[in-house]
């Protein structure tokens, strides 16, 4: 089953979240748009944390990975609210 | 910063310029070379995309093939530009612990924006910066910058539109919801040019003199000429990545 969500926030910035789940858990997670990453190897990581998760431990899988990324035109709790969403319908 | 070295204006194509300013940022990075400017511009025209962007939302990629418009996907984060020959872009390379560049993002954008605002603003183009990475002129975006911090440097890269082919816009994929948020119905009307506001062409040349004497002052550094360092020239092996599939497509 494939999720998608797109959003775009006030400062102008568009971001996409497309997720795979099987089983209830999430296969694959891809996370685009035209925000900032620093790191960008962060947003990989973010996606790689969470694979094998389910609505109940994203938003940790999330905050695990986050530490030491600067994000600019996302914020991590809109990043969360995403996927929590996708996970949610 | 003391000295401040410059690569001058050239034309390149979209793999070969991406290539360039990451050969740059590296070598900047590992201390072989010093803070450096590079000039050049788009030739044949091209789309560059964000690191993050999925490339098949932002790009018309048909209308590329019809018209000749490489695609390249860029290091840096952001959002997709075009890029025609009238367009002049910078890069700026220092070590990710240079005393002249604020450690915050959004200090740093400032800081590398502030010569080109200066510059803008000397040949009489009203510009003032628009938070977080761009700049613009009566509310139209005149330049834009993405950075990327790696290899241990800070690299800040971005346009100075002194003209635009506006026939080569179809080559983005603006979603509705993005412009309606800037206000402007397309995304010419959200755009402007040196050309449009001064009435007159400005070439890549004039405007590069200005601009690193600009980015002198702002940073007090003596600017000279160099050719590209020995492990620079490692350029064309970087350049395969940028031309692959792979790499282009991954998002």
């Amino acid at each position: 089953m494939e999720r998608e969500l797109v959003r775009k926030f006030k400062d102008g910035k568009l971001v996409k979240v497309k997720i795979v789940l099987e089983g209830g858990l999430i296969k694959d997670a891809k996370i685009t748009g035209d925000f900032f990453a620093h790191p960008e190897e962060g947003i990989e990581i973010i996606e790689k944390e969470l694979i094998g998760k389910d609505l109940c431990n994203a938003r940790q899988a999330i905050e695990s990975a986050i530490g030491g990324i600067t994000l600019i035109g996302l914020r991590l709790e809109d990043l969360v609210a995403m996927v929590q969403e996708c996970l949610d319908r | 910063m003391k000295r401040l070295r410059v690569i001058e204006f050239e034309f390149g194509d979209a793999p070969f310029n991406m290539a360039l300013d990451e050969a740059i940022m590296r070598s900047v990075g590992s201390g072989k070379s010093p803070p450096t400017l590079r000039l050049y511009g788009w030739d044949p025209p091209a789309v560059s995309i964000g690191y993050f962007q999925e490339i098949k939302e932002e790009v018309n990629l048909e209308f590329c093939h019809e018209k000749g418009i490489q695609v390249v996907r860029r290091l840096s984060g952001g959002g997709a530009v075009l890029h025609t020959p009238k367009e002049l872009t910078y890069s700026f390379a220092v070590e990710a612990n240079d005393p002249s560049v604020p450690q915050d993002i959004q200090g740093s954008y400032l800081k590398i924006c502030a010569p080109i605002i200066s510059a803008l603003r000397e040949i009489g183009v009203p510009a003032s910066f628009r938070p977080v990475n761009d700049i613009e002129v009566r509310k139209r975006k005149i330049s834009g910058s993405a950075q990327t911090r790696r290899f241990g440097a800070i690299l800040q890269h971005g346009t100075i539109l002194l003209g635009m082919d506006y026939s080569l816009l179809p080559a983005l994929r603006v979603r509705a919801e993005k412009l309606a948020e800037k206000g402007a119905k397309d995304v010419a009307g959200r755009i402007t040019t040196v050309a449009e506001i001064l009435g007159k062409e400005v070439s890549h040349a004039e405007f590069s003199k200005i601009l690193v004497r600009s980015f002198e002052d702002h940073f007090g550094a003596v600017a000279y000429s160099s050719d590209l360092s020995e492990d620079e020239c490692i350029a064309p092996t970087l350049e395969e990545r940028y031309r692959s599939i792979d790499w282009t497509f991954r998002r």
